[in-house]
């Protein structure tokens, strides 16, 4: 059996394409399903972002499970296969595991660090497990990326940084006022970036948003889109006192703030501090207001140096990274090995001659007046005791060997026999997951009774960076 | 329980050491877990170290505050004190990166100029004498720690002028909560400088101290009380804030840095340090 994952992403197809085999959850169960009932698969995750559609299989013919996928989202789309073929991308195994841990990472992302898709991931998730789509492997795998998002963002740096113009000037301001809830910012001019900024403000807790712009109906305009307030454009030396953050985007020739008016503003504002940044070509603001007292200007070209500083820590940080996800590797990679049938015989095998030794040895004193034909035939009777006892089970796991389901079978052995030496850890185990798992597994005929405590989450669309 | 107490302080010297380190990778690669990492270790530190100076009390027979060592050690664990309050009230970045050395080079000088405990001589066995130290070493170490902050305070300020925020963006607190602490740490450290310096007034009146009105020391604490006084003046009435604060903080804490280091030693004739 394989992970395998087939789909596209930014990287092969283009934004057309991607809107094309974009999937809802409900064509996202859809596929899954369809995937399962023709028995390619076993289990079945599908991941769409508007940067990526995925469908991750757990299958026995990496091959079939490729083909599957690519006439499931060809179908979906309403594209030709072999339109789709070109863009679409698959890996098995480690490959498949590797590329789902760079997903998780965002080292997979058009924006390196974004934050998006690990709540985007688990959403999926969610949606597969809620589906019955999902059992052991996958359960126990995408819990496992999920961690290893969440670890390569408290370890690395990754995230730390701002790499679009809108958040360095978040950031920027950030760094002037700390908290940015009590501070309200002034908009001069409708433009596209200065709206995106103000979005990007509100999602860091400013309230207060005023618009100005040389016509009033264009400020309403903006005003409501982002939930601001108009205000006139003539009285903009008065909102100037009120605005601890300005942001200007007016296509006006000539400098629409000047040095004495922001001098005025600061002095009224008791010398609390502004923060000006100007995104207009050619500039609003006039360049000297850097030099008022705890007034900060920053222009577009500014911004664009900062991004390009962070952009460098981050891929630095994304090497860091590369390797979180190289060692998370393998510790899933002998997990995974561990479902094979053959290695597990043999481990139930040890592990029960364990306990037989170990009985005898602490009958050992009581034993010491046996002849050693006596002793001999003890040994001889404990053992095809222990033989027939697991002579069942091994023939009962080599029947299955052959089948789709038997890892499943491997899983309970490891369970029920603690196989894997977790007996009495809490029940994040691999083990008391596996046992879960199996048991969601088996229910898969009522398979809309979700597992119990699953809250979905439904992120999908409202994503800045990878939505 | 000289050799334990001395085994403690060398503990907590290594600790900071290591504290510093900490905080210091934390700076540079910005691993969010440094900053909690660094907390604990020097609060390990600070731990140790109090141990240590009270053992150090017990073992001496009076409040360890006589001579350089223990005046050195005293200090340091009243700024490492503060400085931690203030940490976990403010969970401000970045400041430890200015406590940890301050604390560490007081530190070092102590160690070296390690003397075993002594009794406390004729002058200093005054409740007054003591009530002045407790007093001071509380108000140092506020106006320690706001100097600090303003430190960092004015290089992030030139470095946002500089369009150079690379190096600050996200690695240190921001503007606004600098300028807080440092205006917060004066307002809590002058009324305890004000009341040190009336314990010392008050000390050397009724021990008839010659000439101590005209001290260089004295002279030089006086200023500093009042560069304090100014800065809370101008920021109550908001006609000075950020940098103009940060200044004068700043200028507060050279003034009080050239008091221990340079009038205390060399110029006044009668402050000791029990010496």
């Amino acid at each position: 059996m394989h992970v395998v994952v087939a789909g596209i992403s930014h990287k092969t197809a283009p934004l057309e394409l991607r809107e094309r085999l974009a999937l809802d959850d409900e064509a996202a169960l859809r596929v899954s399903r369809e995937l399962l009932d023709e028995g390619v698969a076993c289990e079945v995750v599908a991941l769409s972002t508007c940067n990526r559609t995925e469908l991750y299989q757990w299958a026995r013919d990496s091959l079939a499970a490729r083909h599957a996928a690519l006439a499931h989202l060809a179908r979906h789309a309403g594209v030709a296969p072999s339109e789709l073929e070109p863009a679409l991308y698959s890996h098995s195994g480690d490959g498949a595991v590797a590329h789902l841990f760079r997903v998780t990472s965002s080292l997979d992302s058009m924006v390196v660090g974004e934050a998006q898709i690990v709540a985007q991931l688990k959403a999926a998730y969610q949606l597969a497990s809620d589906g019955g789509c999902t059992a052991v492997v996958f359960n126990r795998l995408f819990r496992h990326a999920l961690e290893v998002g969440k670890r390569v963002r408290t370890e690395t740096a990754i995230g730390e940084r701002p790499v679009s113009v809108s958040s360095a000037a978040v950031g920027l301001a950030q760094q002037v006022f700390g908290d940015l809830r009590d501070r309200s910012v002034l908009i001069i001019g409708a433009g596209e970036t200065s709206e995106l900024t103000a979005t990007h403000l509100k999602a860091n807790g400013i309230e207060r948003i005023l618009v100005a712009n040389r016509t009033f109906a264009a400020s309403t305009d903006l005003a409501a889109r982002i939930g601001g307030e108009a205000v006139r454009f003539e009285d903009l030396e008065e909102h100037l006192v009120a605005a601890d953050i300005v942001i200007s985007s007016t296509s006006a020739p000539h400098y629409v703030v000047t040095r004495e008016s922001v001098e005025r503003a600061v002095k009224r504002r008791r010398h609390r501090p502004m923060f000006l940044i100007d995104i207009a070509v050619p500039r609003d603001l006039d360049p000297e207001i850097d030099r008022v007292r705890n007034a900060y200007l920053y222009d577009i070209d500014d911004l664009q140096q900062v991004v390009e500083h962070n952009r460098h820590e981050r891929e630095r940080e994304a090497q860091l990274a590369e390797r979180i996800v190289e060692q998370e590797l393998a510790n899933v990679n002998d997990w995974l090995r561990g479902l094979e049938v053959v290695p597990t015989i043999a481990t139930l095998r040890e592990a029960v001659e364990e306990i037989r030794r170990g009985e005898l040895a602490r009958l050992g004193n009581r034993l010491s007046g046996l002849t050693d034909e006596q002793r001999a035939q003890v040994e001889m009777l404990t053992t095809s005791i222990v033989n027939k006892i697991l002579h069942v089970p091994t023939v009962k796991m080599k029947e299955v060997a052959g089948r789709d389901q038997c890892y499943l079978y491997v899983d309970a052995v490891r369970t029920l026999f603690d196989l894997d030496g977790h007996a009495g850890d809490d029940g994040d185990t691999p083990a008391g997951d596996a046992g879960r798992a199996t048991a969601d597994h088996t229910d898969r005929a009522a398979a809309e009774d979700a597992p119990s405590g699953g809250t979905v989450h439904r992120l999908r669309g409202t994503g800045t960076e990878d939505a | 329980m000289e050799l334990a107490s001395v085994i403690l302080v060398w503990l907590a010297y290594l600790l900071y050491a290591a504290a510093f380190a900490v905080f210091l990778i934390g700076f540079v690669t910005q691993r969010p877990w440094t900053n909690a990492l660094g907390r604990w270790v020097a609060a390990a530190a600070l731990a140790a170290q109090a141990v240590g100076l009270v053992l150090r009390g017990v073992e001496a027979g009076h409040f360890p505050f006589a001579g350089l060592y223990e005046s050195m050690v005293l200090l340091s664990c009243a700024i490492a004190l503060v400085w931690s309050v203030a940490e976990s009230l403010t969970r401000l970045k970045a400041i430890g990166l200015y406590v940890m050395p301050v604390v560490l080079v007081l530190l070092t000088v102590a160690l070296v100029e390690y003397n075993p405990p002594v009794g406390l001589g004729p002058v200093l066995r005054s409740d007054i004498v003591v009530v002045h130290v407790t007093v001071m070493l509380v108000a140092i170490g506020c106006l320690y720690v706001a100097g600090g902050a303003a430190i960092i305070y004015l290089i992030e300020e030139a470095l946002l002028r500089r369009r150079r925020p690379g190096g600050v963006l996200g690695r240190l607190p921001s503007l606004a909560a600098l300028e807080r602490l440092v205006y917060r740490a004066t307002l809590l450290g002058v009324p305890f400088l004000t009341m040190g310096m009336a314990a010392g007034v008050i000390r050397a009146e009724t021990f008839r101290v010659p000439g101590w009105a005209t001290d260089p020391m004295v002279l030089l604490s006086v200023a500093a009380w009042a560069v304090y006084l100014a800065l809370i003046a101008g920021r109550v009435r908001r006609e000075w804030t950020g940098r103009a604060v940060s200044w004068l903080a700043v200028t507060g804490l050279v003034l009080l840095l050239v008091i221990r280091f340079a009038a205390v030693p060399y110029l006044s004739a009668f402050h000791t340090y029990g010496a």
